[in-house]
C-alpha cells in the first residue's frame, strides 16, 4: 500500500507541476478537460460503479453546478459562494431524482435518470426568464490572472479530492454497503442495510462533486446554454469514462478519462467530422472486447494469473 | 412469551392464496421446521416474517414487537436473519467480505467485522474458502455462505429457506450437525424444507406442516411424520416406504 | 382558444400518434418483449428515413410505395446487428446493451452526417398542401392521413405477427420464462434475432412514413428513442397494443400541450408522464392485455 501511496503522491505533485513545463494554453485546456472528466468519472463511479446504479442522467448535477454559479451571481452573490449554491441545488436534485428512480431496478433506473435530466434540460431551455434559455447565461470568472493555469489546478484538485473520497469510501463500511447493493439488493436488505438511504448518500456525494465540475466547466467558458451543460452528451460521457476505464475501481475513471479525452482530441483534429463515428466505434469495441473496462481487465488477468500460480485449497476439505 | 408469533397470517398474489391463516410460534433457542411441498407457502411465509412482503391479514410479532409491516432491513436489525432459497451471494466479493457484511450490522470497523466474520466462518468450517470469490464456490458452500452471512448479523432467530436442498445426503447431514448447535449460540431457527426428512427428524424440536399456505399439522417430528393424515393425504403414500 | 382549435389539435395529434405508435411498437417488441435495451431505436428510424429519401431520389417513386424497401433493408440490418453485436453479450447485461446501442446510435448518426451532411431536407410529395375538409371547420393534411393509414395497417400486421406466428409466440414464451424456453425446443437466438429485426424494420418503416411529413436531418431520431421508451413504459412492459395506444395518446397530449403551453413543453410533458408512470404505476397505464 505504501508504494501505491508514494506513486499517488508523485502523480499528484507531477500533475501540479505540469503548468510550469507546458506553456500552451490550448494544451492546458485539454489537460483541464482530462482531469475534469477524471473527477466526473470518479464521482459517477460511486453510484454507477460501487453501488451498481447505472445513472445516465448525471448532467442534472453538472448543469445544476453550472447554472447555480451563473444564476446566483446574478442575484449578487460572489462567485465562489455561488459554487456552493450550485452544490446545494445539485444535492436537492439528487434527493428528488434519487427518490424517484432508486425504487426502480435495471434499465428502468437508467431510463428514469435520463428522463429527469431531460426534464431539467428542457425546462432550462424553456424558462427563458430564469436561465436565458437557448440564448444562454453569462458565468462569472472564478479566477483572475493565470486563468487557464488556475482552472487546470482546480481540476487536478477536484480529481484528487474525488479519488481521495473514493478511497475513503472503499475502506469504510459505507463502501461495503454500496458493493453489497450492487451485487444483490435483497441480500443487502437481509443483513440490515437501509439500501434506499445508502444509495441516496452515495448519490449526494456524487452529485456534489459533479456540481463543482459543472461550475468549473461553466466558468472556463464564461457562457453556457442548456444543451451544453444539461445535455445527454455529458451524462453519457461521464458514464463512458468510468466504464471504459473500469467501474468499481479508483484508477478506472482516471485511465478512462485519459484515453477518451486523448482519443477525442486526436479524432477531432485528425478525423474532423468523423470523430463521433470513431467514438461510437470505440464504445462498441470496449463493450465487446473489454467488458470489464481497461483497468478491470488488467486486474482480472492478474488475479487469474496469481490463482494459476497458487491454486486455492479445494473447498471440499472444509465440508463435513 | 414466544420469540416469534405468526398469528392467522394470509397473503394472496392475484387470485392465488399463497398463505392462508398460518399460525405458529417459535420459542427462544428452538429449532422448528416448516414442511410442505413446493408451493406450500414456506418461502412466502419467510418473506412475510422478514418484511420483504407484507400480509393481507393477520399479525406477526417478534420479541414482543409487532413486525407485521416492518421493512426487511429493520427486521434484520431486530434480530431476524434469513437465507435465500435461491442463493444470493455477493458474487464478486470474497467469502470473508460476504460474511463481513453481516457483521457490519454491529460495528463500523472493518477489522472488527473481519474478526467477527472469521469466527462465524470457523463455526461453519469455512475458513479454507475465506479468500475465495463467492461466485466461484460450489453449491454446498454457497448454501453455507448464506447461513454464515445471516449468523454474522447475530440474529435471535434465523430463517433457513431450503438450506439443505440440492446437497448430497452426506453434505446435508454435515450441515445439520452444525445447525443443531445453533441454540448453543442463542439462536432460534425456523427451517423450511421440501424433502430431506432425515435432516428434519434429526435436529428439529418441532415440525409445522403446511399445505397451500394453511397449517395442517404440528408436533414433534417423529409424531408428525407418522400422522396418517399427513402421510397419506399430503406427503404421499409412498413417502413412508421410502423415507422411514 | 376555441374548442374547435382543441379538436383540430387533437386530430393532428392522433395522426402524429399513429406514426409514434409504429415506432413504439417496434421498441415494445425489442425491449418490452425481448428485454433488449436498445438506445439506437431512433437512429434506426432515422436510417429508414434516409433509405427512403435515397430510394425516392433514385427512382422517383412515391415514398408511400417505397416503405417496404426501408422495412426490408432495416430488417436485414437489425438481424446483422443482433448476430454481429448483441448476441455476443452475456444474457441480461443491461449495462453492456445500453453502452453498445449508444455507441451504435452514434455510429449511425455520424455516418449519415458524413454522407449527407447535417442539412435539413424535406421531401415534397405534392400532397403537402392538400387538406381534406372534415366539416365544422376542421381539416386534415393529406400526407399525414396517408402515412397514418399505412402505419395503422402495419401496426395491425405487427400485432398479428406477435399474436399468431410461431416466432411471435416463441418470443412471448421467452419473455415470460427465459430459462424454460430452450427446454421447450425454442431456438432463443433465432427468435431474438427475428424479433429484433422485425422491431428494427418497424422503426425503418415508421421512418419512411414520416419522411413526407417531417424534416430530415441526421439527429432526427434522437428524440424518437426517448419517446419510444416512454411509450413502452406507458403501455406496460411486453404489451404491443399498450405501446401503440400510448403512441396515440402521446401524439394527442403533445399536440394539446403545444396548443396551450407551446411546442417547447411537449417533450417535457412526455418525460413527466414517464416519470409519474414509472413511480406510481410501473405496470403501465394502457397495458391491459399481454400481447
Amino acid at each position: 500500500m505504501t508504494r501505491s501511496h508514494a506513486l499517488a503522491a508523485a502523480a499528484f505533485a507531477g500533475a501540479l507541476l505540469v503548468p510550469f513545463v507546458v506553456r500552451s494554453d490550448y494544451t492546458l485546456q485539454v489537460l483541464f478537460r482530462l482531469f475534469l472528466f477524471s473527477a466526473l468519472g470518479l464521482a459517477w463511479n460511486l453510484v454507477g460503479g460501487y453501488a451498481g446504479q447505472l445513472s445516465l442522467g448525471h448532467s442534472a448535477y453538472f448543469g445544476a453546478g453550472a447554472y447555480g454559479l451563473a444564476l446566483s451571481t446574478r442575484l449578487g452573490l460572489p462567485a465562489w459562494p455561488s459554487v456552493g449554491v450550485g452544490i446545494l441545488v445539485a444535492m436537492l436534485f439528487a434527493l428528488v431524482i434519487g427518490g424517484v428512480s432508486f425504487r426502480l431496478r435495471g434499465p428502468y433506473f437508467a431510463l428514469a435518470t435520463i428522463a429527469c435530466a431531460e426534464i431539467l434540460r428542457l425546462s432550462a431551455k424553456n424558462l427563458t426568464g430564469l436561465t436565458g434559455g437557448d440564448v444562454g447565461a453569462a458565468v462569472p470568472a472564478l479566477f483572475s490572472g493565470q486563468v487557464v493555469r488556475s482552472f487546470y489546478w482546480s481540476a487536478v484538485l477536484l480529481a484528487s479530492l474525488a479519488a481521495a473520497a473514493t478511497l475513503a469510501v472503499t475502506r469504510s463500511r459505507f463502501g461495503y454497503y454500496l458493493m453489497a447493493i450492487r451485487e444483490d439488493e435483497d441480500t443487502a436488505l437481509s443483513v440490515g442495510i437501509d439500501t434506499a438511504k445508502t444509495k441516496l448518500a452515495a448519490l449526494l456525494i456524487s452529485a456534489a462533486l459533479t456540481a463543482v465540475a459543472g461550475s468549473l466547466y461553466a466558468s472556463l467558458f464564461l457562457y453556457i446554454v442548456p444543451d451544453q451543460v444539461f445535455g445527454l452528451d455529458i451524462s453519457n460521457e461521464v458514464a463512458i469514462v468510468a466504464m471504459l476505464g473500469g467501474v468499481g475501481t479508483i484508477a478506472g475513471p482516471i485511465v478512462g478519462a485519459l484515453i477518451l479525452e486523448t482519443a477525442s482530441e486526436l479524432f477531432k483534429n485528425v478525423f474532423l467530422e468523423a470523430h463521433l463515428l470513431i467514438y461510437g466505434g470505440l464504445l462498441v469495441f470496449v463493450v465487446l472486447f473489454l467488458p470489464d473496462g481497461i483497468v478491470g481487465t488488467i486486474v482480472r488477468r492478474r488475479t487469474l494469473a496469481r490463482r494459476r500460480a497458487k491454486p486455492p485449497r479445494a473447498p471440499d476439505h472444509a465440508a463435513a | 412469551m414466544p420469540l416469534l408469533e405468526v398469528d392467522r397470517v394470509s397473503k394472496r398474489f392475484g387470485g392465488l392464496r399463497a398463505v392462508s391463516g398460518a399460525s405458529f410460534s417459535i420459542g427462544e433457542k428452538e429449532i422448528v421446521f416448516l414442511v410442505g411441498p413446493n408451493g406450500a407457502g414456506k418461502t412466502t411465509l419467510f418473506n412475510l416474517i422478514t418484511g420483504f412482503i407484507h400480509p393481507d391479514e393477520g399479525r406477526i410479532r417478534f420479541a414482543g414487537t409487532d413486525v407485521t409491516l416492518i421493512t426487511p432491513n429493520r427486521a434484520a436489525r431486530l434480530g431476524i436473519g434469513r437465507t435465500f432459497q435461491i442463493v444470493k451471494p455477493l458474487g464478486s466479493l470474497t467469502v470473508l467480505e460476504n460474511v463481513m457484511l453481516g457483521a457490519f450490522l454491529h460495528t463500523a470497523s472493518r477489522a472488527r467485522a473481519a474478526h467477527d466474520a472469521r469466527e462465524v466462518l470457523a463455526y461453519l468450517r469455512m475458513e479454507a474458502v475465506a479468500a475465495a470469490t463467492a461466485r466461484d464456490l460450489p453449491l454446498a458452500m454457497l448454501k453455507r455462505l448464506e447461513i454464515a452471512r445471516a449468523l454474522a448479523t447475530r440474529p435471535k432467530l434465523i430463517l433457513l429457506d431450503e438450506v439443505v436442498s440440492g446437497l448430497s445426503t452426506a453434505e446435508a447431514m454435515a450441515l445439520a450437525a452444525l445447525l443443531q448447535k445453533l441454540p448453543e449460540r442463542g439462536v432460534a431457527a425456523v427451517g423450511g424444507v421440501e424433502h430431506v426428512m432425515r435432516v428434519v427428524v434429526s435436529i428439529a424440536n418441532r415440525v409445522v406442516v403446511l399445505d397451500h399456505g394453511a397449517q395442517i399439522a404440528e408436533g414433534e417430528p417423529h409424531d408428525v411424520v407418522r400422522m396418517p393424515a399427513v402421510v397419506e393425504a399430503y406427503l404421499g403414500a409412498k413417502f413412508r416406504e421410502r423415507h422411514l | 382558444m376555441t374548442a374547435q382549435a382543441a379538436v383540430q389539435a387533437a386530430i393532428n395529434g392522433l395522426l402524429t400518434g399513429g406514426l409514434y405508435a409504429l415506432v413504439g411498437m417496434g421498441l415494445a417488441l425489442i425491449f418490452g418483449v425481448m428485454r433488449i435495451v436498445n438506445f439506437a431505436h431512433g437512429a434506426f428510424m432515422m436510417l429508414g428515413m434516409y433509405i427512403t429519401f435515397v430510394a425516392v431520389g433514385a427512382t422517383g417513386v412515391s415514398p408511400y410505395l417505397m416503405f417496404p424497401v426501408a422495412g426490408l433493408v432495416m430488417f436485414v440490418f437489425g438481424a446483422l446487428v443482433y448476430y454481429g453485436l448483441l448476441s455476443r453479450l452475456p444474457a441480461g447485461a443491461d449495462f453492456m446493451q445500453i453502452l453498445l446501442t449508444i455507441g451504435l446510435s452514434l455510429i449511425c448518426t455520424d455516418a449519415v452526417q458524413l454522407v449527407f451532411g447535417a442539412d435539413y431536407h424535406l421531401l415534397n410529395t405534392g400532397l403537402a398542401s392538400t387538406n381534406l375538409a372534415l366539416g365544422y371547420g376542421l381539416s386534415v393534411n393529406a400526407p399525414w392521413v396517408v402515412s397514418f393509414a399505412i402505419a395503422a395497417a402495419i401496426s395491425v400486421g405487427l400485432y398479428l405477427f406477435v399474436l399468431r406466428t410461431m416466432t411471435g409466440r416463441a418470443a412471448r414464451a421467452i419473455a415470460q420464462t427465459p430459462a424454460a424456453a430452450p427446454l421447450m425446443g425454442i431456438n432463443v437466438h433465432r427468435v431474438q434475432a427475428i424479433s429484433f429485426a422485425v422491431g428494427t424494420a418497424a422503426a425503418g418503416v415508421a421512418g419512411a412514413l414520416l419522411l413526407p411529413v417531417f424534416y430530415l436531418y441526421p439527429t432526427v431520431g434522437d428524440q424518437f428513442t426517448e419517446k419510444a421508451f416512454v411509450m413502452v413504459v406507458l403501455g406496460g412492459m411486453g404489451s404491443i397494443v399498450g405501446a401503440a395506444t400510448a403512441g396515440l395518446v402521446l401524439g394527442v397530449v403533445e399536440s394539446l400541450t403545444s396548443l396551450y403551453w407551446g411546442n417547447q413543453w411537449a417533450l417535457v410533458v412526455d418525460f413527466v408522464l414517464f416519470v409519474l408512470v414509472l413511480s406510481f404505476k410501473p405496470g403501465g397505464i394502457f397495458g391491459t392485455e399481454r400481447a
